[in-house]
């Protein structure tokens, strides 16, 4: 296959993936730092490179409201969003995931107000982790357009058929300009196929409702159905990132492993972070430490399964959470880590970690810190602040 | 010989809870009302506000002229009555007893029979047809 090797950012990159997949819709709204995803793909309408109505809304409430009416009516609808804007479509988000939409959504991670502040770190995204949408999270511009076209592919899965946010870190990625191998586009559209939609609102020779009124006799029942498409969507995600590993050439999984086979110290976490932590394991294990890294690709589903058998050997664990849940205890990261580990019975010490929030700099020299200090770790530790003014 | 209800479980239940259009009209839903409209035939002028302007589907037409009123849907809103060009005053919303009819209640969902419809009608119009003979 003929790959194109070009320089992008982050934005470019998830707005060149989305001119290659053509949605049928995209509803967007502008907000740092995912704006300029818009911006681009609506030069690529202009332009005529796709057969994309974009739909200018007024919010992301809107926004997110017109996909879910164009996803409803059976086209293939995408849009992207950030911080803010997602909190705006909250109530949006489960109406899309109820009703089984297979919305994909470019969602640039960025701090939650107040205060205010335009810089990466997962809040926005944590907020959203009981929404009923997939949650796949990008370590670079690469995986934000590899996982964005497997999105799609995923999303549709008959047997999943729910919406899924793809992320990047706000400015670390979204406008960090970074190689990128881009696909043909003709491999593209082969690689997602037609999209054959669950149900149509606009088939006059059939019409439905959707929407309608679930009280106390159905709801659960509604909700018990979305339990099982979100576990589904495990064994879709893992063999579509082999299909498309087989196609494109790089492989994708639930977790990425990074030298924890003989590994005895562990780091847990996802994005860009994930990067540096591969940087900072190189040159502790040239010191002789034995440390390995695993990064959650896909957050939603939880993939509690993998994690604990990637770190049931290890003799301690440290998490970083990029984002606060303020219940004390420790991040979203850490706290269902944890819980995989009490299911399985494993009693391994953790340090959880708290860090990079509002775009606070995360270095090397950090990582292997934290590395460090769970050295002679022997039992779990309560949640600690990494690189804040004390 | 009882036979057990049949209650659709959630694997049963179509994707997105999609349903078929028109179940409502199986659900007898005057119960909500409050107010009941009472029309005065003498003195309508046959405009069709009250039907034009009504948010259900409660005032029945017939050979093109305003028939009375389905009290099996009419809520008693008592936006036919406000509609009403004042000079004619065919309709007034009246708090009296209620006409008597007969009302799908959701506190029925103690109701075995009702239950029955309401999951039947979720996944299938036709099921709930056979079942049930509604028209």
């Amino acid at each position: 296959m003929q790959k194109t090797i070009v320089a992008r950012t982050g934005n470019e990159a998830v707005a060149e993936a989305m001119r290659q997949i053509n949605p049928d819709v995209c509803a967007a709204y502008p907000i740092t730092p995912a704006t300029e995803i818009m911006q681009i793909f609506s030069t690529f309408v202009a332009d005529g490179l796709v057969k994309t109505n974009l739909i200018t809304a007024e919010s992301e409430h809107s926004a997110m409201s017109a996909c879910v009416g164009s996803a409803a009516s059976g086209a293939r609808t995408m849009t992207a969003t950030a911080a803010q804007g997602l909190a705006l479509m909250h109530e949006i988000l489960y109406i899309a995931s109820g009703l089984r939409l297979p919305i994909v959504m470019a969602d640039v991670n960025r701090a939650l107000s107040g205060p205010i502040n335009i810089h990466c770190d997962h809040s926005d995204t944590m907020a959203e982790r009981d929404s009923g949408w997939i949650q796949i999270f990008s370590e670079n511009s690469q995986e934000a357009y590899d996982n964005l076209i497997q999105a799609v592919r995923i999303a549709e899965h008959k047997d999943v058929l729910l919406p899924a946010m793809v992320t990047t870190d706000g400015f670390i990625i979204s406008h960090g300009m970074e190689r990128l191998e881009m696909y043909p586009d003709e491999e593209i559209q082969k690689f997602i196929g037609e999209y054959k939609p669950a149900y149509n609102l606009l088939n006059v020779e059939n019409p439905i409702t959707v929407g309608s009124l679930v009280l106390t006799d159905y709801y659960m029942e509604h909700k018990r159905a979305q339990h099982e498409a979100m576990k589904n969507s495990v064994k879709v995600i893992k063999d579509i990132g082999k299909e498309f590993g087989k196609i494109f050439g790089k492989e994708y999984d639930m977790i990425e492993k990074y030298k924890i086979d003989d590994a005895d110290y562990i780091l847990i976490c996802l994005g860009s972070t994930a990067g540096t932590t591969k940087v900072a394991v190189e040159e502790l294990r040239q010191e002789g430490m034995k440390v390995g890294l695993v990064k959650i690709r896909v957050f939603r589903p939880f993939p509690a399964e993998d994690i604990v058998n990637a770190i049931k050997n290890a003799k301690s664990v440290a998490i970083l959470d990029r984002s606060e849940s303020l219940s004390t205890q420790a991040g979203p990261v850490a706290t269902e880590v944890k819980a995989a580990l009490y299911d399985a019975a494993i009693n391994i010490p953790i340090k959880p970690y708290i860090y990079g929030l509002g775009g606070r700099e995360i270095y090397v020299e950090q990582i292997k810190n934290v590395f460090k200090s769970i050295k002679d770790l022997k039992k779990t530790e309560p949640v600690s602040y990494l690189g804040v003014k004390e | 010989m009882t036979t057990k209800p049949n209650i659709k479980s959630w694997r049963d239940l179509n994707i997105g809870g999609v349903i078929e259009s028109g179940t409502s009209e199986h659900f007898k839903t005057g119960g909500w009302r409050s107010k009941v409209p009472i029309w005065q035939e003498k003195n309508c002028i046959q405009c069709m506000n009250c039907w034009a302007f009504c948010p259900d589907d409660a005032i029945k037409v017939k050979d093109g002229k305003r028939a009375e009123y389905d009290y099996e849907f009419c809520k008693g809103c008592g936006i036919c009555a406000e509609e009403c060009p004042k000079t004619t005053q065919a309709i007034n919303a009246i708090k009296k007893e209620d006409p008597n009819i007969e009302i799908d209640s959701w506190d029925g969902a103690e109701n075995p029979k009702f239950r029955e419809k309401a999951a039947i009608l979720m996944v299938s119009i036709k099921e709930a047809k056979e079942k049930f003979g509604i028209k």
